[in-house]
């Protein structure tokens, strides 16, 4: 995992970028989302990806690209839940303001 | 929370760019990651002890593929691969090297080169093993063709290291180790060089024992060349020792009584048995020819040349006498000098006179048996009164002033007659002769010192 992130360390910068953008407009994004149905899908669809990512059962390239994918994801995760959270922040003290 | 979820229902547009992202850090980085991944793998196994290594690395998997020399090896190996960082798992094709069973191990010779096969136990020793030859045999080629095999027995290198010290020694040969078993054959270098090698097999490892030592020493070779024109003897080769080299020197200048002998003989161990006796009556055959050659190798003597005539020819080829080793060979290739032109006796006389005056025949002390060293002289004196046959010659006896005159007289007269019949053997008519004995009557010198007396001790040819 060190490995992993010191040597894509300019792409995980990327994706967690990348997701704190994606938070940073969720927070005031009108309209409904993913379904609840669909979201438990993709947290099991990730879930099971994790487990065979540690479970090291996808051989070779294929591993290695799971591996990077996840962690990217990871990192997409890390930034969305900042940004939303920054967002979130910033929103509930202008409104009294306002 | 629940604010969590209900942002997080809306970051699944942001999957399409990471996608994309994802897609160019794979595209990006697989062949930097593969390139770094090896580099360090290759790096932990440095200090493992492998022949055959091959990393390959997929992804973050290395399949490492090598022989180990040990189970200990193998398993460090394997885990220094383990414990690199950023690899994933570990492919894991090492064996051990295959187990020779008996452990062999050549070092061969021949004139050029030195090759090495059979087993090593690793490959730095391997390394040293064939360093070693080369320092050893210095300019000459070094061939490693060995293979690496476990199952070599303790100490094996010290062994092995002894062994090729002994190679230098060897003109062509073979050592091998079997087991804890040595063998040698071929031929050494130098004499003396089979006992140096066997000395040196002494010194070998506990545990290891000679099976065989096979190795023959060079032909012990002594060579006499007479060149009538440079008027030299020329005694190349070897000799055992001092003492035998000072008989045989000692021999030759009596028996070249006109030649200088040049000695070039060089000591060695080695020599085959009653050495002295069979160069010293091959030696006297040499004296008696006009132009020769001696070639004593081992217990093989040859000699060929010129003889003075027909008679010494036919007993020189006869052999070497009664004293020369039952178990040598003599080899005579023996022609006859053509004979010179015959001559008057005034120039005959002459010849006898500068024959006698550079030589003498000798006799055994107070006795009138002539000494074989003489050979050579008669056989001059032979050839001259060849070529005068229409003289008659007096044989005139003479000896020094010691002991009575009678006995003198007696023995001189005996001494002229010994050479009489020296000569009628030879194939001279005997009506040609006449000996004559004068005792101390006739001196040509003092006979107060051992050199005037041995002067006045003589034969005379006088052509009558």
């Amino acid at each position: 995992m060190p490995y992993l992130v010191s040597f894509h360390l300019g792409w995980l910068i990327g994706s967690v970028l990348l997701g704190f953008c994606m938070g940073w407009i969720s927070v005031v994004q009108r309209g409904n989302g993913t379904s609840k149905v669909t979201a438990r899908w993709l947290a099991a669809l990730a879930a099971a990806l994790v487990a065979v990512s540690f479970a090291r059962v996808v051989p070779g390239r294929f591993g290695y690209w799971l591996d990077l994918g996840l962690i990217l994801f990871a990192c997409y995760l890390v930034g969305c839940t900042i940004g939303a959270w920054l967002r979130d922040r910033v929103v509930s003290r202008s409104m009294p303001a306002a | 929370m629940q604010k969590l979820f209900r942002w997080a229902s809306k970051w699944w547009p942001g999957l399409i760019p990471l996608a994309v992202m994802w897609g160019f850090a794979a595209w990006n980085n697989t062949l930097p990651v593969e390139a770094d991944l090896s580099a360090r793998s290759t790096a932990a196994l440095k200090g493992t002890v492998l022949d055959k290594t091959r990393i390959a690395v997929d992804g973050r998997d290395v399949r490492l593929a090598a022989d180990a020399f040990s189970e200990e090896g193998r398993r460090d190996a394997v885990t220094a691969v383990e414990t690199v960082p950023g690899v994933r798992l570990v492919d894991d094709r090492t064996r051990l090297v295959p187990e020779a069973k008996p452990f062999v191990w050549n070092a061969e010779r021949d004139v050029v080169r030195v090759t090495l096969s059979g087993s090593a136990p690793l490959p730095s020793m391997k390394g040293r093993l064939t360093e070693a030859a080369r320092k050893e045999v210095g300019g000459a080629e070094v061939a490693d063709q060995m293979s690496l095999a476990r199952g070599a027995p303790p100490r094996f290198e010290a062994a092995a290291m002894l062994l090729l010290d002994q190679i230098g020694k060897l003109k062509d040969g073979k050592i091998t180790i079997t087991d804890t078993q040595v063998n040698l054959s071929g031929m050494a270098r130098e004499l003396g060089g089979r006992e140096a090698i066997a000395a040196a097999l002494k010194n070998l490892p506990e545990g290891f024992s000679v099976a065989a030592n096979d190795v023959k020493a060079p032909p012990y070779i002594f060579q006499a060349y007479k060149d009538p024109v440079a008027a030299t003897v020329a005694l190349t080769g070897y000799v055992p020792d001092n003492n035998v080299h000072a008989a045989i020197a000692t021999s030759a200048s009596r028996k070249f009584f006109t030649e200088k002998v040049v000695d070039n003989l060089k000591a060695s161990i080695g020599a085959p048995g009653s050495f002295n006796t069979a160069v010293v009556a091959a030696l006297g055959a040499l004296s008696r020819l006009s132009t020769g050659t001696l070639v004593v190798s081992d217990r093989e003597v040859k000699l060929s040349g010129d003889a003075l005539y027909e008679g010494a020819a036919n007993d020189i080829r006869a052999g070497l006498g009664k004293d020369f080793p039952k178990n040598w060979q003599y080899k005579p290739e023996i022609t006859v000098k053509p004979a010179a032109g015959p001559v008057d006796g005034t120039v005959c006389q002459q010849l006898f006179t500068d024959l006698l005056a550079k030589g003498k025949i000798r006799f055994v002390a107070k006795r009138a048996d002539i000494d074989p060293d003489s050979a050579a002289i008669l056989d001059h004196l032979i050839e001259t009164a060849l070529r005068c046959p229409n003289t008659n010659i007096e044989i005139a006896g003479h000896t020094d002033a010691d002991g009575e005159e009678g006995f003198n007289r007696a023995l001189s007269e005996k001494r002229a007659q010994a050479v009489i019949d020296y000569l009628v053997k030879a194939g001279l008519p005997a009506s040609r002769f006449t000996a004559i004995g004068h005792g101390s009557t006739q001196p040509v010198a003092g006979n107060d010192t051992d050199d005037g007396k041995a002067k006045n001790r003589r034969i005379e040819f006088l052509v009558r």
